[in-house]
């Protein structure tokens, strides 16, 4: 992992208010009372940083800046601020006069912010500015000196692409909504500043097109933002409960997350809305329909009849991964006259030396595939050869050799967790109906696949996002939004589309 | 959760069409195994004829009104709904009994034989109740996916079977008057679904005459379709079974795969589990919005009891299964009533008077 160091070049645009105790108005205290009350505030936490100062004046003026440990640039702090404050001479100015001159003739920092409240205050330090207060005067200055170690621009593990760009988000906000500006220079490209999390106070931009993005749509979500009563908002997933439509299935996400800044750039000129939140690298985009997870970026930058190639097998894939080994349960336990003759012989053949039912030995294999995946992800990067070596040998071959699962069970297992990474946004409710599946298939046969089936289709049709049809181009069926669901069609044809997620038929907020 | 956001009466109408494709699918059929497939098709030309008699009168409430006909009745003279709640009621029930008889009895005939019919209508009633309470719009959406299934089993069950095609019977037009009656009467089953459109049209919008009437083709297209494989893959053999179409699927073969009968199971689930959604669903709508799930799980408890009764009692399951009877039920619910109160109701036939 890469650290830097950067400079913000952003003003910071407080404007919620902050909730704390022992907080007053800063304008009636003196330079001693207000940082009394400040260390009072924050418990005399060790980050609190207060640098006092007897600035040079014929009236003894004393000043104080306030930072908060390791988010300022030291460097910085030091030219644009304190050496230009300890060697300018303020002669006989009062408290008033002496911030004026403090704006205007002294500070050398092109980001300066006045406020007048020690809840401005706090917000501005806990945010990586430098606060400076003098004696006397009922203002204060933050001055944009932030700075702080973080991860640097890299490509986005979960979503690696043959071509196109190498970018991904990373954590501080600012540092993500440069990346979409830089792609989208339009001034129709609006951030929007909300702050969630009691607690956390955790900044978050609605990030939409304002010439695409609808007003009711936007409405509902500052409704639902505004609704979050959580005090922590530490990531992103934390606010998916919040902006799923009420009363619709959980089982598939009716949020878009992505890493990408391309892809969030993709989305936002169709209409949606991105919930940049600050601290996590996952961006959510909003409305999200279920073709969109078969829609890769490369998909866009291949031809056009590989891109349709790999879109239908995508959807293989997914369904592979999820009925494989439901309907292998199922027609080995129920129906194994549906196998052809050679592959019946050798599959009884191997399934009657092993002690288990079917049904248990698929439920058994697919429990530990998972917990072996789940193994491979926390541990040590240097210990998951010792996984792969361990799952492959030990758990596959010699439990085959030793006759506890069949090798076609295994086969079916591996061949469907392989099938769910094709869509690994996917992967929870694949994971989950897999397991559903599986139970089905056991218990009542083909039958019972096709009664669930019945039901998760019924489930997905009847869920939106964000009163968008989550099924939208399937069912409802759109001809138009064909051109890039199965197939992605060429450019020339998607160029003078107008595809816009309010105009989606059956959308309940336009 | 009905969605408030009108849909394409398209959507319905492909809905509807599944629903009538099904009763091929899961009936007999009471002909005649010496007439021949042109006769066969005369039959279905005539059926198909009368069911759309069957829908004119929901055409004319739906178009003149802009209203389907529960609310027209709400609207127009609340003191009758009850007892028009009451008879529709017991249609759906009878029609949901209809159609869950058959498949229970051919599912535990065919598939499983250990498994008690009641079982299999229980878990398929709870998952029609989920349905049904989401609402009529997920159900047509749903429709859509079907759709798509139903024509890859079509072709799979149909091209399948092509191998076994024999031409040397059956272009003739044998048959007595009875026998076209009878073949008349089978082909009007599906009018049933006159009915439903006459309760969930005002769910609808864009609505076009033209749509029911390429409903009904289509219907005929895939009878028609059906008839001719039964006739000349599998001749008088076929009449002797009691599914003739699950036959059709026996015989489909590709290679070393002959499994497509699963996918005639299949396609039968869907169809019954969409068809009984749809009546659920019809029934929340006859009693009114409010407390639309506790009628639709009441409804569906009276549905299973019968069943039930049909499955233990021979002559309950005789009445419930008699194709006469259904023909003669949906008549009355679909051009009788309907006429009646547009008739002796005197209502106002005249959108701005009913909407204003």
């Amino acid at each position: 992992m890469i650290t830097v160091c950067i400079i913000y070049p952003f003003p910071l645009n407080i404007q919620e208010k902050c909730s704390y105790s022992n907080i007053g108005d800063f304008m009636n205290d003196s330079l001693k009372e207000l940082l009394s009350e400040l260390k009072q505030t924050f418990a005399d936490s060790a980050d609190l940083t207060v640098r006092e100062l007897s600035l040079r004046s014929d009236t003894g003026l004393e000043a104080a800046v306030v930072t908060m440990e390791g988010m300022c640039d030291k460097e910085q702090l030091g030219q644009t601020v304190l050496t230009p404050l300890l060697s300018f001479d303020f002669g006989r100015d009062s408290g008033e006069e002496a911030a004026d001159a403090v704006l205007h003739s002294v500070l050398a920092s092109s980001d300066i912010i006045e406020f007048s409240d020690e809840q401005q205050l706090i917000s501005f330090i806990t945010s990586g500015f430098a606060a400076l207060v003098i004696d006397g005067c009922a203002r204060g200055f933050a001055i944009g000196v932030q700075g702080f170690a973080f991860r640097s621009v890299s490509e986005p593990e979960s979503e690696v692409v043959q071509r196109g760009s190498r970018e991904g988000f990373t954590e501080p906000l600012r540092v993500n909504m440069s990346m979409l500006r830089r792609r989208i220079k339009s001034p129709d490209l609006v951030f929007e500043q909300m702050t969630v999390g009691s607690d956390s106070q955790t900044q978050l931009m609605l990030c939409y097109l304002q010439n695409k993005a609808s007003p009711a749509l936007l409405d509902t979500l500052r409704k639902r933002l505004s609704e979050c009563d959580l005090e922590t908002v530490l990531a992103s997933g934390y606010l998916s409960d919040y902006l799923e439509d009420p009363g619709t299935s959980r089982l598939f996400s009716g949020v878009g997350i992505s890493e990408r800044p391309d892809t969030v750039c993709g989305k936002l000129t169709e209409g949606r809305i991105a919930v940049i939140v600050d601290g996590t690298p996952a961006v959510i985009t909003i409305p999200h329909l279920f073709v969109e997870e078969f829609q890769g970026v490369d998909d866009y930058s291949n031809r056009t009849y590989y891109a349709a190639f790999i879109r239908v097998l995508k959807y293989i894939a997914f369904f592979a991964s999820v009925f494989l080994p439901g309907l292998y349960t199922a027609l080995a336990q129920f129906h194994p006259e549906y196998f052809p003759t050679w592959i019946l012989i050798q599959t009884s053949e191997a399934l009657s030396k092993t002690p288990l039912p079917v049904t248990l030995e698929v439920l058994m294999m697919t429990f530990v595939y998972e917990v072996m995946k789940e193994a491979g992800l926390r541990i040590p990067k240097s210990l998951g050869h010792a996984v792969s070596i361990v799952g492959a040998l030990v758990i596959g071959e010699s439990a085959v050799n030793a006759g506890i699962i069949s090798a076609s069970t295994l086969m079916v297992v591996a061949t469907a967790a392989i099938c769910s990474y094709v869509t690994s946004a996917l992967y929870p409710p694949i994971m989950t109906l897999r397991f559903v599946f599986i139970i089905a298939g056991g218990l009542l046969g083909l039958w019972g696949i096709v009664l669930v089936t019945a039901v998760v289709i019924i489930s997905m049709c009847a869920k939106t996002s964000l009163g968008v049809p989550y099924m939208s181009s399937l069912a409802p069926f759109s001809l138009r939004s064909m051109r890039d669901v199965f197939i992605r069609a060429g450019w020339k044809r998607l160029s003078d589309r107008t595809i816009n997620v309010r105009n989606f038929p059956e959308t309940e907020v336009r | 959760m009905q969605t408030k956001v009108a849909f394409s009466a398209k959507r319905l109408l492909l809905t509807l069409l599944l629903c009538s494709c099904s009763v091929i699918l899961l009936q007999s059929f009471d002909l005649s195994p010496r007439a021949g497939f042109l006769f066969h098709l005369i039959c279905i030309a005539v059926g198909l004829a009368v069911s759309f008699l069957f829908f004119i009168p929901s055409v004319v409430i739906r178009v003149r009104t802009g209203f389907d006909f529960p609310t027209l009745v709400h609207r127009e003279s609340p003191r009758l709904s009850p007892f028009i709640a009451v008879f529709y009621g017991a249609y759906f029930v009878y029609t949901a009994v209809f159609f869950l008889l058959p498949y229970t009895d051919m599912f535990c005939k065919k598939y499983f034989p250990e498994t008690s019919p009641c079982f299999v209508a229980a878990l398929l009633l709870i998952s029609c109740v989920y349905a049904a309470a989401k609402g009529t719009n997920v159900i047509t959406r749903f429709g859509i996916f079907l759709f798509v299934f139903a024509l890859i089993a079509n072709v799979l069950m149909m091209g399948g079977s092509v191998s076994s095609l024999s031409f040397g019977s059956g272009v003739v037009l044998n048959g007595t008057a009875d026998e076209l009656f009878r073949g008349a009467l089978y082909f009007v089953t599906p009018a049933f679904i006159a009915v439903i459109f006459g309760f969930l049209s005002g769910f609808t919008k864009n609505f076009r005459l033209r749509q029911v009437v390429l409903t009904l083709i289509l219907t005929g297209v895939k009878y028609a379709a059906i008839m001719f494989f039964v006739c000349f893959a599998l001749g008088a053999y076929a009449y002797r079974q009691e599914y003739q179409t699950f036959v059709l699927s026996r015989v489909a073969h590709f290679g070393i795969y002959s499994g497509i009968e699963s996918v005639y199971l299949a396609l039968t689930t869907m169809s019954v589990f969409l068809i009984v959604s749809l009546f659920l669903c019809c029934v929340g709508k006859s009693v009114g919005q409010s407390g639309v799930l506790k009628h639709i799980i009441c409804f569906a408890a009276v549905i299973f009891t019968l069943h039930t009764c049909a499955v233990y009692l021979r002559p309950v399951s005789e009445l419930l299964t008699d194709t006469a009877v259904m023909v003669g039920f949906t008549f009355i619910a679909a051009v009788v009533v309907p006429c009646a109160y547009l008739i002796f109701g005197r209502v106002r036939l005249d959108k701005k008077a009913v909407g204003a």
